[in-house]
């Protein structure tokens, strides 16, 4: 019996990564985004970066080479956005598959069973590994409603209050709502210069 | 309820029985080996461990170019260099480890070094990072317990840096895990005690953990009936060669199971244990097992009460209501530890031991906490949580 491939299951295959694929980059550059923010904010959070030497990189990448982001412990244990060019950073944590990543950002899979269930490879210290597993679970804690937050982490922080955590997550919210405005004079001037270099070009 | 997603893998061939020793010549032959090192430590050669070996390459016809046997307890980098100057002059083409854990993490060490070339094992270290199979390698334990036979990583000291090399390779795993009841009949009560418990531990946390999978369980609830059934017997009759091989077969397993389903807690605080009072591994696994179990009965109680079947038999199981099972469970583990006791003096508490300080605990649980395998427990445990466990195992 021959079988026939459906044009429509073709074109839905080719639709459903493209959207975890934008769906998994804004994520991964919502969480670095906030990661910082709460960095400087959660005691908590702060406390798991005092583990970490100071000018310590990390990276979460989705293989082979999509979206990611890499951060980079400071001297006073908060954290910073890193571009290493060609660097390999300390620690690299790497989603074998934009579909495994999307189910961790989705929070259908928390990231201890992702680990568990070999979606990722990681690269350095497993200690430092584990740590960061720690950050990314306080971070989700902090920021999803809690109903989400169960599903995301093994277990709920219950010495989180509802009012730290709302006090909390507004500070998050806002910085990382701030570092995108601050993106817009940037991406205002890039646009601009690009219209004008084709004007030039026209003309 | 079924896994979601699980990889299995273990491609070494286990040769397991009365006579295995004799199997390597021919096994080794297969491979296109005709020059094997042996890797080992003085205690083995001491015990005359290597006498049916180097025979059974006598009567084979077959030779053993070179036998390196100054391992240390805990493996190093500068033995590693040694043994592998040892391999290279004497023109060796595979190795054979004749030992245990360090004798088994050195001989992966070496194995990287007179395959891949040069000195520099820290360029290999980390996950993955080895390009192509290594040269042919066959692992003799002479414990039942650490399981390393059938693992796919290694760690190393370089105790001129003082650090701790791990590697994580698929190519790391022996072509073949020999278990011959020869080499450990000579184990003392103790060390045999420490190392089924070791292998149980595997067991239990590959079975209980996060990343258990169908086919880990499976080797994993086999390898506890056979521990159950036989540890005790073989302490009272310490040369019988079939329960001998029964807890070197539960030890292989054990490490099937757990270098695919992974270990959690016990082995998290075990690890630190082990860095800050230097207790022997077997011994702390033996002596936390119990209490992580009570502190993960909350969150899995349903894994932890399965393994009432093959702790205890059918009789217990089915006599036992579903909701006590767990707990029983956890008693029938007490309840070997205690018989441990009476017979080898295996210590249950932290106390006991006598080699760690009550001002140590906070520093273990500080260790702890980092330390890889907590990832794959199924309750989340901070600090709080391992020091109040530290505090009830200190006895």
């Amino acid at each position: 019996m021959s079988v026939k491939s459906s044009p429509i299951s073709s074109t839905t295959q080719r639709i459903v990564p493209s959207a975890q694929k934008a769906y998994v980059g804004l994520m991964m550059d919502v969480i670095a985004r906030a990661l910082v923010s709460a960095s400087q904010i959660d005691g908590e959070l702060h406390g798991e970066l005092e583990g970490f030497k100071a000018g310590t990189t990390i990276q979460m990448i989705v293989l082979p080479k999509g979206a990611n982001f890499t951060i980079q412990v400071q001297e006073d244990k908060t954290l910073k956005r890193v571009d290493l060019g060609d660097q390999k950073p300390d620690l690299s944590v790497k989603f074998k598959h934009v579909s495994h990543a999307f189910l961790v950002f989705s929070f259908q899979e928390s990231t201890a069973q992702a680990y568990a269930n070999d979606r990722m490879v990681v690269d350095g210290d497993t200690g430092y590994a584990t740590r960061f597993v720690r950050c990314l679970n306080q971070l989700e804690a902090l920021i999803l409603p809690k109903l989400v937050a169960d599903l995301a982490v093994k277990r709920y922080p219950t010495e989180l209050g509802i009012g730290e955590k709302f006090n909390k997550a507004a500070q998050i919210y806002l910085n990382v709502a701030g570092s995108y405005a601050e993106l817009l004079p940037k991406a205002a001037q890039l646009l601009s210069q690009t219209l004008s270099n084709k004007t030039i070009k026209r003309s | 309820m079924s896994k979601s997603y699980y990889e299995f893998f273990c491609p070494v061939k286990v040769v397991a029985g009365h006579m295995a020793l004799e199997h390597i010549p021919f096994e080794l032959a297969a491979l296109g080996a005709k020059r094997p090192m042996i890797i080992t430590d003085k205690g083995v050669r001491v015990n005359n461990l290597l006498v049916p070996i180097e025979a059974a390459f006598i009567d084979a016809e077959s030779v053993i170019s070179a036998i390196f046997d100054e391992v240390p307890p805990d493996s190093s980098l500068q033995t590693v260099r040694a043994a592998a100057q040892l391999y290279r002059e004497n023109n060796c083409d595979a190795i054979i480890a004749v030992g245990g854990g360090s004798v088994i993490d050195t001989s992966k060490g070496v194995n990287i070094l007179v395959s891949e070339g040069g000195d520099d094992l820290l360029k290999y270290s980390g996950a993955h990072n080895l390009p192509r199979p290594l040269k042919p390698f066959f692992v003799v334990p002479t414990t039942a317990g650490t399981g390393s036979e059938v693992t796919a990583v290694a760690v190393i000291s370089d105790t001129e840096k003082s650090i701790k090399m791990p590697f994580a390779s698929y190519y790391l795993m022996p072509n073949a895990a020999v278990l011959d009841p020869r080499m450990t009949q000579t184990l003392p009560p103790h060390i045999t005690a420490m190392t089924a418990m070791d292998a149980l531990t595997h067991a239990v946390e590959a079975y209980t953990c996060l990343a258990h999978n169908p086919i880990s369980d499976a080797y994993a609830t086999a390898a506890i009936k056979k521990i159950s059934e036989n540890l005790i017997f073989v302490l009272d009759n310490p040369k019988d060669a079939n329960g001998r091989l029964e807890l070197a077969q539960a030890s292989t397993m054990a490490g099937i199971a757990f270098s695919n389903s992974m270990v959690g807690l016990v082995h998290s605080i075990g690890h630190a244990t082990g860095a800050v009072a230097h207790l022997p591994h077997g011994l702390a696994m033996s002596l936390y097992l119990p209490y992580v179990l009570e502190y993960n009965i909350d969150t899995n109680g349903d894994r932890i009460a399965d393994l009432l079947l093959y702790l205890a038999g059918a009789e217990v199981y089915a006599a036992t209501p579903a909701k006590e099972r767990a707990l029983k469970a956890i008693q029938v583990i007490r309840n070997m530890r205690d018989t441990l006791y009476d017979r080898t003096k295996l210590p249950r508490t932290l106390q006991e031991t006598g080699k760690v300080e009550k001002s140590q605990l906070a520093e273990i649980a500080k260790k702890a906490i980092d330390d890889g395998s907590i990832i794959y427990n199924p309750k989340e445990a901070n600090l709080k949580d391992l020091k109040a466990i530290l505090e009830k195992a200190w006895g």
